[in-house]
């Protein structure tokens, strides 16, 4: 073995990677961006109804107009907020937002494997593998790109959620929010669940 | 067992197949940098400034040592090379095995999760890299190296 044939083919592969990197157009940056998840603000959450009534019947008359005045507003301001920052990345929820979601009828979708998924998932959830092969994406496509998806796995250190989260905002779906915390919290809350297949 | 590994014709074929193996696995991640580094990023092992380091380099590596094998130029630098990475490549999946991540092992491109099956195939590569050093592979050379 010749050292100096070693070093030179190491070193040749290592200069052409670096420049192949710098003129490809799918290059990488040198360093790796750390993937922050931006959580949503708590406030942007909407008051259902009912409490709204039981809140208001308690304050006396002027704030009852006072309330009544600013509170829509609030709401509309809180929302534009909220629909700009969806145009920027997905953002992710917490329990309590995903539980609303759910609610309202947002698409959850499950990143595990298909045996985890068919141990237990969130009631009405569909299985897309971040790993797995793609025909899995096919379900995509009965999703309409307007559609408030939710997309999650175990739970806090799993990040398959963040993974295909960014991938279907990538893929146009604009309404992307990364459920973290995850199956974990879903259980721990007795939220409702199914077993088996999709 | 001597007498077939220094036979010419099958130092010939095993050296061909690694080679075939790492241009098609270096070819791949050169195809998809951004897939590699998530690959790299999820096994959990590297500091992340190092991650993309090593997604832009390693699979030129693969690709020039492969290319180089293939056409039988420094036949034992470039299986040390490949035998080394393998042996890089095999800590790191039982690594994640350990750790009880059901990671993609990120070995030619999407679908191949990290388990036994990834170590056994890389195990037996290492082999034949380990018995490219010690026997060489002189057939169908295009450097004429008379001397080691």
């Amino acid at each position: 073995m010749i050292k100096k044939n070693l070093l030179a083919i190491i070193f040749s592969s290592l200069t052409i990677g670096f420049i192949y990197n710098a003129i490809n157009p799918n290059g990488i940056p040198l360093i790796r961006e750390q993937r922050t998840l931006e959580f949503v603000q708590e406030d942007t959450i909407l008051v259902p109804s009912e409490s709204l009534k039981s809140e208001t019947s308690t304050v006396d008359s002027t704030n009852l107009v006072q309330s009544s005045i600013t509170r829509p507003s609030d709401q509309s301001d809180n929302q534009n907020k909220n629909e700009q920052q969806e145009f920027v990345k997905p953002l992710a929820i917490k329990i309590g937002k995903a539980y609303q979601l759910y609610l309202q009828g947002a698409k959850f979708i499950d990143a595990r494997m298909p045996e985890e998924f068919a141990e237990g998932h969130i009631k009405g959830a569909i299985n897309i593998p971040f790993d797995g092969d793609e025909s899995y994406r096919d379900i995509l496509k009965t999703i309409g790109k307007d559609e408030i998806i939710v997309t999650y796995c175990n739970g806090t250190e799993c990040d398959l959620s963040i993974l295909l989260g960014d991938e279907l905002f990538e893929k146009g779906y604009k309404r992307v929010y990364i459920f973290f915390g995850g199956w974990n919290d879903w259980l721990e809350k007795g939220y409702p669940i199914s077993k088996g297949e999709q | 067992m001597k007498k077939v590994f220094s036979n010419q014709y099958f130092l010939l074929i095993i050296r061909i197949i690694i080679a075939m193996v790492f241009i098609y696995a270096g070819a791949e991640k050169i195809s998809d940098p951004k897939g590699f580094s998530q690959s790299i990023y999820n096994y959990r092992i590297l500091p992340i400034e190092t991650i993309n380091i090593l997604a832009i380099t390693l699979p030129w590596l693969e690709l020039i040592s492969g290319i180089l094998l293939l056409f039988g130029i420094s036949v034992k630098e470039n299986a040390a090379i490949i035998g080394t990475l393998l042996l890089v490549f095999i800590i790191a999946v039982a690594l994640s095995m350990i750790r009880g991540l059901d990671i993609d092992c990120g070995c030619f491109g999407k679908g191949n999760m990290v388990g036994w099956r990834k170590i056994g195939e890389n195990s037996l590569m290492l082999i034949i890299c380990v018995v490219l050093m010690a026997f060489d592979s002189r057939i169908i050379l295009l450097n004429d190296r008379k001397t080691d």
